[in-house]
């Protein structure tokens, strides 16, 4: 009872304080005010539940106070107080959107009932809206993971349809930079703007493959083939592969590698792929001078690897939306906005997790954390 | 030196995809020749000496896989080098299981297919070699034996 929250709004001091005494007793404690703009005002600064209005007030009249409520406070809901001869108005005021009203002189159990009436159907309608956002809100995630099952699906479809014609364009232009080359074409006039033109398409075909053959690696999910691997050479390998990147900025790789680490069951093949990518994206983050450091480490039936760089750090507003497809702060040509997104898929499609955290101006760490043994599933193969 | 042009089957049913490459193979000094379906594949070898066969793996009626089996089974000697727009490795790897020398992702880098272009065709040089001197030697022993 005493969680109403009840506001009684009349001019004639004498009755309100009355009311509010009785409805006190009762274990209600109502708020008061004694003209319409002073309700108002209540209203803007904390929320009702249920309004007892009076219609007769001077200044604003109480059918207008009711307006004003049920625009800007709508799950507030009014029961009027009339006069025994104007109960026109309360049925004017019902028409306006009040729960009911009553004549006075009112009795006070009838007004409590009436109360608690309309506090249960301001809670109902608190409660269908909470539901409704809440629905509201699923689906709109539902969506959002179909979108994503079908941008896979559709992906794969667009890569292989793209990368015959890129073929086809490839062959093409290389064949008329051979032609450029021949001995009777050494005179043809304004030749280096074929070859700049001529290299600008090569430049641009490269940049499509890139894109296509990643979206093709993402989609892979049917023929993952499981193997044992080799965890500390797999990651001594891919160093030595992006060494000479690191090298010509000056950044120091450094492993620390937990020696108890010896095989485990997963995907080499896409394993390597989110190492790959996850250190080429760190040496790109990093300036000149900075350290990598990988750790790798085995707690309980799960190896943990990281991956940290003093790099620039990302901003907390790009941290949600870097696993996004498409998502890259990298100038046009240099990312595709896939990298990461593949990482992610691959892992959890691993039964893995990744993990981001940054800051900035400091550095980024990702950690990956991958089961010993990875559950075979349906529609996978042993190799 | 005068380059031994290397006799080149373009399988693919991208007909201009085959076109390009093979006018690009030619210019390089290359004998390139033009096949646009699995059958049409096996036709020729039938007809013409080739010393390596650039196969695409994706390809309506007869698929890469089975032409690459076919012609292992009745032209042992020539050498595969398959072409995928698959991006699966997997495919590649088992199209290697079944013999063929190696493979490229399509779009195919030029310098990566003269490369495998040119193991392949020494590995069949070479096999050719080793035969030449195998008959060579039955032959010596026969004569020894009269």
């Amino acid at each position: 009872m005493t969680n109403i929250r009840l506001l009684l709004v009349d001019d004639e001091d004498d009755f309100r304080r009355t009311i509010a005494k009785r409805l006190t007793k009762r274990g209600i404690c109502p708020a008061e005010a004694g003209n319409g703009e002073e309700c108002l005002a209540i209203l803007e600064k904390k929320p009702v539940d249920v309004v007892v209005l009076d219609v007769r007030m001077p200044g604003m009249s109480g059918v207008e106070v009711l307006h004003h409520i049920k625009k800007k406070h709508p799950k507030t809901e009014v029961i009027l107080l009339t006069g025994h001869a104007t109960t026109q108005d309360g049925v004017e005021g019902i028409k306006s959107g009040a729960f009911d009203y009553l004549a006075k002189p009112v009795e006070l159990e009838h007004l409590l009932g009436k109360i608690k009436q309309a506090h249960e159907k301001s809670r109902r309608g608190e409660e269908k809206l909470r539901e409704a956002e809440f629905r509201a809100r699923m689906e709109q995630q539902m969506i959002a993971t179909k979108r994503l099952a079908s941008l896979g699906t559709l992906a794969v479809g667009v890569a292989h349809e793209i990368n015959n014609p890129l073929a086809i364009m490839k062959e093409s232009a290389g064949w008329l930079k051979l032609l450029l080359k021949k001995e009777e074409l050494a005179e043809m006039p304004r030749k280096q703007d074929f070859d700049m033109a001529l290299n600008k398409i090569e430049e641009s075909i490269e940049r499509t493959r890139r894109i296509t053959h990643q979206l093709l690696g993402f989609v892979r999910k049917s023929d993952s083939a499981l193997a044992k691997v080799d965890l500390r050479g797999l990651v001594d390998e891919i160093v030595q592969s992006v060494n000479r990147e690191a090298a010509n900025k000056n950044i120091e790789i450094v492993q620390k590698v937990d020696h108890s680490i010896d095989t485990i069951w997963s995907d080499p093949y896409q394993l390597r792929q989110v190492l790959i990518n996850l250190l080429t994206n760190a040496i790109q983050a990093t300036g000149s001078g900075g350290k990598i450091t990988i750790i790798l480490e085995a707690i309980g039936e799960e190896v943990f690897l990281t991956v940290h760089d003093t790099g620039k750090g990302i901003p907390k507003e790009d941290l949600e939306k870097i696993f996004e497809p498409f998502f890259s702060t990298k100038s046009p040509g240099e990312g595709t906005g896939l990298g990461l997104f593949v990482t992610r898929s691959i892992i959890e499609k691993l039964d893995g997790k990744i993990e981001v955290e940054s800051e900035l101006g400091r550095g980024t760490s990702f950690c990956v954390k991958l089961p010993k043994q990875h559950q075979i599933k349906e529609g996978e193969r042993v190799s | 030196m005068i380059k031994v042009p290397t006799r080149i089957l373009v399988v693919d049913d991208e007909k201009d995809f085959v076109q390009m490459l093979s006018l690009r193979l030619k210019e390089e000094g290359e004998k390139p020749t033009p096949a646009y379906s699995g059958k049409e594949c096996l036709e020729t070898l039938k007809n013409e000496e080739i010393d390596v066969v650039i196969l695409d793996i994706k390809m309506p009626g007869m698929d890469g896989i089975e032409t690459l089996r076919e012609v292992k089974r009745r032209f042992p000697l020539v050498e595969v080098i398959m072409l995928t727009g698959h991006g699966t490795i997997e495919t590649a790897v088992e199209g290697m299981k079944l013999g063929a020398s190696d493979y490229l992702l399509k779009p195919a880098d030029f310098e990566d297919l003269s490369a495998k272009l040119e193991t392949a065709r020494k590995r069949k040089d070479e096999q050719e070699e080793r035969i030449r001197r195998a008959e060579a030697r039955l032959l010596m022993r026969k004569v020894g034996e009269i």
